[in-house]
């Protein structure tokens, strides 16, 4: 019961966060001198009426606040309202979630895959060459830009051929087979997922050697190794299992860091994902379907956060006690 | 032992480092070689003849016959269609999307730039009058005939009521009012015009749609009419009628055409056109990503700028691509000054009064015309991929003023033409008769390498004049609101793709209540007459000139509003890229030209 | 302090990393006087023109003081391309010291170390006066987001209850907005009528939001432990403000965590800047900044024929990489757990 208590409790907290965030960003989106109708305005072609039609349909001739009020309205009601371009922001978001979530659970997959393991070598070998190897390596994928680091892959991938230039799918997707498909996809992904898995490896494996060093540093282990348990065991059977507790917190806040972190690399990459298409919606100032990305951005962040704590609660009794 | 490793590493280092200093004079071989490929002269075909058989009127292309098959891949860059529904297109990808999909009563001849019949059998034209009568026995795509129905109910229940995107309606329009149209029979309608208007018979491109497709939907309002067909519709329910039917629609990804196998068009065989089967759009975000494609083999169309037209043409004999040069292009680059004199609402002058003073003063702007160097624009951010530019039509628009010759850059007449309107120049730093230091805000759009480096340029011109020039790229939605909205600039870089057949499609810059009339953009309903002389004559030749009929008649008055332009020179132009264009050797039936571009014939374009 | 700095050089990497920083700031601040030519310079004759060759052999293979040739820029019409040439009926020595120039050449000669851009600027001053502008942005912002940072932690972490729930909630709320969005967001604020002086500190300052929120959280929660230790309870019963108890007692216990947080987020703001300036938001021309040279470098057709345009990539992996190993190896000094174990 105490349970269910607990995640009420939380679900309840996300909602002054969504006021707040949804103030903060209508507001300062919406007092930019960024033009949503930009493109129409110079389009020598476009007449005066078809302007004014747009001004009226984006409510851009009416104060701040009731702009706010009336987005907030039908937000809640689930409406989630048309882009500058006339499309729904509900259909647009649909087209994009599945691709961005794609790439995201693969960058996260490797990532742990990958950064776990070195976070705990490198703190089972502290201070040695192995160690420092590591560190430096990490430091070299936290250090390249990577939008650059994204051309200068594209560039390979079009000399070498060994990879399709950008995108998602092939032309010709609908006709391959089961298999043709995956492979299309995978060769598709290959580059950013090496772009993202990169920037974001680093950080994970730093965190974890952290966190290993300090678990081994606590009384207990050096109690269990007192009591004369083999090295390896005391690593793999106590430290690694509170030392990996902390990591699942983070699994969420990255989780929306990719989000937000992808944009770029998918810009350059063509990748039809969230973050390419929030970006153009700010660029634009595409105020619905910022809006509705930003709060799904901060929901995916605190799901994200609240999964994170109940898998703690799970992993961990001592927490499942405390509460 | 560590020590000996280091001083080791030291050394070589240091080794190294030398033998990068000594560097040996010898002269570099610098041999291009080359061979240019033999230009094959583009036969064209002759024009589209109409042949009737079985009681079917269809038109025929003369195009060499091809083999049927085959998928054509080009690219389209930008986010891709916003919307299917011909009548509510507002940007050119959607339009292009739209226009595979419907076909309208006429079409512009690609060479020539006339008006030639297209879903119309022919066109009379007596008086006012404009009798169209339509092909028959051409179907949708779901059987239905084409007929009269379809077209009244695509001009008076969707243009003349303004649904969609309004501005169709808004370019019907004669003096306000909106053409008579009457069906005469199943096959035949007449539009009336109230007064001869050389514009309107262009107009009857508009796109026409299936009336009992599109009823059920314009029926319940507008809203609900501007949210159909949106991309996300599913392609089987479509009832189109364009040589090409949609077959799938990605996101931020593709669209995909399939051929329309029941299509009015045919060969010389008599054989239903198209020849593709597939026809594919990429969507790709910047040119430099469709660079990229072409390079990988993913598409089958580039369009080429700057330094990219010195790689691929050195590249051309040995490759598997045909490089066209299509002459310059519609676009243009511009330097527009603010001429604006007027007061916003807490009376606050848009533009400084001393600034004012300055950019209405017409000899202050030959100056700045005379100090830009364009030879060393084209040469330097084009690549010498383009040509200077003097006149407000684009350099191959039908109406070009071919006595505008321009001039050179020369600092000299510059400095005169600001001497006569009273400017001193004292240690190299200019000041107006007042004893104001001449400098303002010179604004592009940042984030376009193009504009910003031309920027820099126009700011080290018109700095060699003693002006200082605070030059500011400002992100490109936040320029257009200054440029129409708050109308606190002072100069602009900016570009437009303007028509070249139809210099009525320029009338919202030029006449003075435009929507984009930047220079001196009075806010909508503006009622007083503040227009210079030479405004209040553009306006004249605006409406003057829509109503000539003749080409012959219409040309002078054209060229005299170019000629007015040059001399008041409210917007300097710059330089019109020249339109390079690869396409795949594979891809036959190309006639690229220079109005209508490189794969304008997607009907006829067949693969080998 | 000397003491860390001592620290730092018995670590390879780490002193490796100081020394580059090091001559990178040097170099920076001298700009005017290492670079050939001032940041407004331009030849717009030799616009992509590649970088000088040096010689120190003459033709006749004897060694000869260090001279260069001009190029001269040539257009092949039936090709549409550019070619430079080298001028070689005349050879220009390189001069040392002269003119308030460490480098320079002779009259009429041109000395592009690094080539030219499209303008015709030489890369090389440009990455100088770049770095200037790229090196200091995230230090600066720094100087904003820290006192805000730790007074906001302060106060919320000392306080608690229900000022602590509001000012914890709005800061996450600032957190839960995806970073670069609200960096893209704010910057596309910026009014178009600023100098580049302003634009730049406009800059700093959202750089600067975007930082604080996460760094006040770890401020309070240290603030959090540390706040009912002896010595401030002790401060309280004698009966100190609450500000100076802050101020004086408990954020000065924060300093080791705030310096290593100020190493390792330096390079954060120096890739922020670098990719706002390839989205065309961060510094704009025709001042220099190294993301707004790099985005230059982003045409296909410059990666393949002028990769002296790469560089400012170059120099901003060089300063980030060493950043981020100096930050390192400073946590592992300072940090009281790491200095237990060693």
């Amino acid at each position: 019961m105490d349970f269910f208590k607990y995640i009420t409790k939380r679900i309840l907290q996300v909602i002054p966060l969504l006021i707040i965030v949804s103030l903060i960003s209508f507001f300062i989106i919406r007092l930019s001198p960024v033009d949503p109708l930009a493109e129409l305005r110079l389009n020598p072609s476009i007449s005066q009426e078809t302007l004014d039609k747009e001004i009226k349909r984006l409510n851009l001739d009416k104060p701040i606040y009731i702009q706010y009020i009336s987005w907030a309205k039908s937000f809640i009601k689930g409406d989630l309202g048309y882009t500058s371009a006339g499309e729904k922001v509900a259909v647009k978001l649909k087209e994009r979630i599945p691709n961005t979530l794609l790439l995201t659970a693969i960058v996260i997959f490797m990532t742990w895959l990958v950064g776990i393991p070195l976070g705990i070598l490198s703190a089972i070998k502290k201070e040695t060459a192995v160690d420092r190897m590591l560190t430096v390596i990490s430091s070299v994928g936290m250090a390249i830009p990577s939008f650059f680091f994204a051309i200068l892959l594209l560039l390979f991938a079009v000399k070498t051929g060994w990879f399709p230039a950008g995108g998602l799918t092939s032309y010709n997707f609908n006709e391959f087979g089961f298999w043709g498909k995956f492979i299309d996809i995978s060769k598709h992904l290959v580059l950013p997922v090496v772009v993202l898995f990169t920037i974001s490896l680093s950080g994970l494996q730093r965190q974890m050697r952290a966190n290993m060093l300090e678990v081994m540093d606590s009384d207990y282990i050096k109690f269990a190794r007192a009591k004369g348990i083999s090295e390896w065991k005391v690593i793999f059977k106590h430290a690694l299992r509170n030392a990996i507790n902390p990591m699942i917190t983070l699994l969420g806040f990255e989780f929306a860091g990719l989000l937000s972190g992808a944009a770029l690399t998918e810009y350059v990459f063509q990748y039809p994902g969230l973050g390419r298409l929030i970006l153009e919606a700010v660029m634009k100032s595409d105020i619905n379907l910022v809006m509705a990305s930003l709060m799904m951005g901060t929901i995916m962040l605190i799901l994200g956060n609240l999964l994170a704590d109940i898998l703690l609660m799970i992993a961990d009794p001592r927490i499942r006690g405390a509460r | 032992m560590k020590r000996f490793i280091t001083t080791i590493i030291v050394i070589s280092i240091a080794g190294l480092v030398l033998v990068a200093c000594i560097k040996r004079d010898v002269p570099e071989k610098v041999s291009v070689k080359f061979k240019t490929p033999d230009l094959e002269e583009i036969i064209y075909p002759a024009d589209e003849k109409n042949v009737t058989i079985d009681g079917v009127d269809y038109l025929q292309s003369q195009a060499p016959c091809g083999k049927f098959g085959g998928e054509l891949v080009i690219s389209t860059i930008g986010e891709g269609p916003k919307t299917f529904n011909p009548c509510n297109t507002k940007d050119a990808t959607s339009s292009t999307m739209a226009g595979m999909m419907y076909d309208g009563l006429v079409t512009t001849n690609p060479r020539t730039g006339r008006v030639m019949p297209l879903l119309a059998k022919s066109v009379e034209i007596s008086g006012n009058d404009y009798i169209v009568n339509l092909r028959q026995g051409v179907k949708w795509t779901d059987g239905t005939l084409i007929t009269a129905d379809d077209v009244m109910y695509t001009y008076k229940e969707i243009v003349f009521k303004g649904y969609g995107n309004p501005s169709a309606m808004d370019a019907m329009k004669v003096d306000g009012q909106l053409p008579d149209l009457v069906k005469l029979d199943n096959y035949t309608v007449k539009f009336t015009t109230s007064k001869p208007f050389a514009p309107f018979l262009r107009q009857l491109s508009y796109p026409i749609v299936p009336k009992h497709y599109f009823k059920p939907y314009s029926d319940k309002g507008e809203s609900v009419f501007n949210a159909f067909l949106t991309p996300d519709t599913n392609p089987k329910e479509i009832v189109s009628g364009g040589a090409f039917k949609l077959k799938e629609y990605v996101a931020a990804q593709r669209v995909v055409f399939e051929r329309n196998p029941d299509y009015y068009k045919i060969n010389l065989k008599n054989e239903k056109l198209p020849y593709l089967n597939k026809l594919v759009y990429l969507i790709v975000g910047d040119s430099n990503n469709e660079i990229l494609k072409f390079e990988a083999k993913e598409i089958d169309a580039l369009a080429l700028r700057g330094s990219n037209v010195a790689r691929y043409k050195l590249k051309e004999a040995a490759s598997d691509y045909i490089i066209y040069n299509l002459g310059p292009d519609t676009g243009t680059l511009f330097l527009v000054i603010n001429l604006n004199s007027r007061r916003d609402k807490n009376c606050k002058p848009y533009v400084e009064p001393k600034k004012q003073c300055w950019f209405l003063n017409r000899d202050f702007r030959a100056a700045i015309d005379w100090a830009i160097d364009r030879e060393s624009m084209v040469r330097n951010i084009a690549s010498g991929v383009a040509e200077p530019l003097f006149t407000a039509e684009s350099l191959n628009s039908i109406y070009l003023n071919k006595y505008i010759k321009g001039h050179p850059c020369d600092l000299d007449v510059a400095q005169k033409s600001l001497e006569k309107a009273g400017f001193v120049l004292k240690n190299g730093i200019l000041y107006d008769s007042c004893g104001n230091r001449v400098e303002f805000d010179l604004y592009t759009n940042a984030g376009n390498l193009e504009r910003e480096a031309l920027g820099v340029m126009v700011k080290q011109d018109l700095e060699n004049l003693g002006m200082k020039v605070n030059f500011k790229p400002v992100e490109f939605n936040s320029l257009v609101n200054k440029l129409t909205n708050t109308h606190d600039w002072d100069m602009a870089i900016m570009g437009l793709t303007g028509s070249p057949l139809e210099p009525h499609d320029g009338k919202n810059v030029w006449t003075s209540s435009g929507s984009l009339h930047m220079f001196n953009q009075r806010p909508a309903g503006y009622a007083i007459d503040d227009r210079f002389d030479w405004e209040k004559e553009l306006d004249k030749i605006f409406s003057e000139g829509a109503l000539k009929l003749t080409y012959e008649e219409r040309k002078p008055l054209y060229d005299r509003y170019q000629t007015i332009i040059y001399n008041q020179k409210p917007i300097i132009y710059l330089y019109s890229p020249i339109r390079i264009t690869a396409v795949r050797k594979k891809v036959k039936n190309v006639f690229p030209t220079s109005l209508s571009g490189l794969l304008y014939n997607l009907d006829e374009i067949y693969i080998q | 302090m000397s003491n860390i700095i001592e620290k730092i050089f018995e670590d390879k990497f780490a002193k490796i990393a100081f020394l580059t920083l090091l001559f990178l700031y040097t170099v920076i601040l001298f700009a005017n006087f290492i670079a050939p030519y001032s940041n407004t310079y331009s030849n717009r004759d030799m616009s992509y023109a590649p970088p000088s060759k040096i010689y120190t052999i003459d033709e006749s293979g004897r060694l000869s003081w260090p001279y260069t040739y001009n190029y001269i820029r040539e257009y092949e019409p039936s090709l549409m391309q550019t070619v430079y040439k080298q001028d070689r009926s005349k050879k220009y020595y390189i001069k040392l010291l002269t003119n308030g120039h460490l480098l320079s050449v002779e009259n009429g000669g041109r000395l592009y170390l690094l080539g030219t851009d499209i303008n015709g600027r030489d890369v090389f001053s440009r990455l100088l006066y770049g770095g200037r502008i790229s090196m200091t942005v995230g230090f600066l912002a720094l100087l904003i987001v820290f006192p805000i940072g730790l007074l906001y932690g302060g106060i919320s972490g000392y306080f608690g209850g229900i000022v602590d729930t509001l000012m914890m909630r709005f800061a996450e709320a600032v957190m839960a907005i995806p970073s670069f969005y609200l960096l893209i967001i704010l910057a596309a604020i910026l009014p178009g009528g600023m100098t580049s002086v302003q634009r730049f500190a406009l800059i700093v300052v959202i750089l600067a939001l975007i930082g604080w929120a996460g760094f006040a959280r770890v401020v309070r929660g240290m603030v959090l432990s540390i706040k009912n230790e002896e010595f401030v309870l002790a401060e309280k019963t004698i009966g100190a403000s609450d500000l100076r108890i802050i101020l004086k007692h408990i954020l000065p216990q924060t300093t080791s965590y705030v310096i290593i947080a100020m190493t390792l987020s330096v390079p954060s703001y120096i890739l922020a800047e670098s990719g706002l300036s390839f989205l065309g938001l961060g510094i704009q021309q025709p001042d220099a900044s190294w993301g707004n040279m790099l985005k230059e470098a982003q045409e296909f057709t410059n990666i393949l024929y002028r990769p002296w345009l790469l560089t400012p990539g170059l120099l901003i992996f060089t300063a980030v990489l060493s950043f981020n190993l100096l930050g390192d190896s400073i946590r592992d000094i300072l940090d009281p757990k790491s200095q237990k174990r060693t």
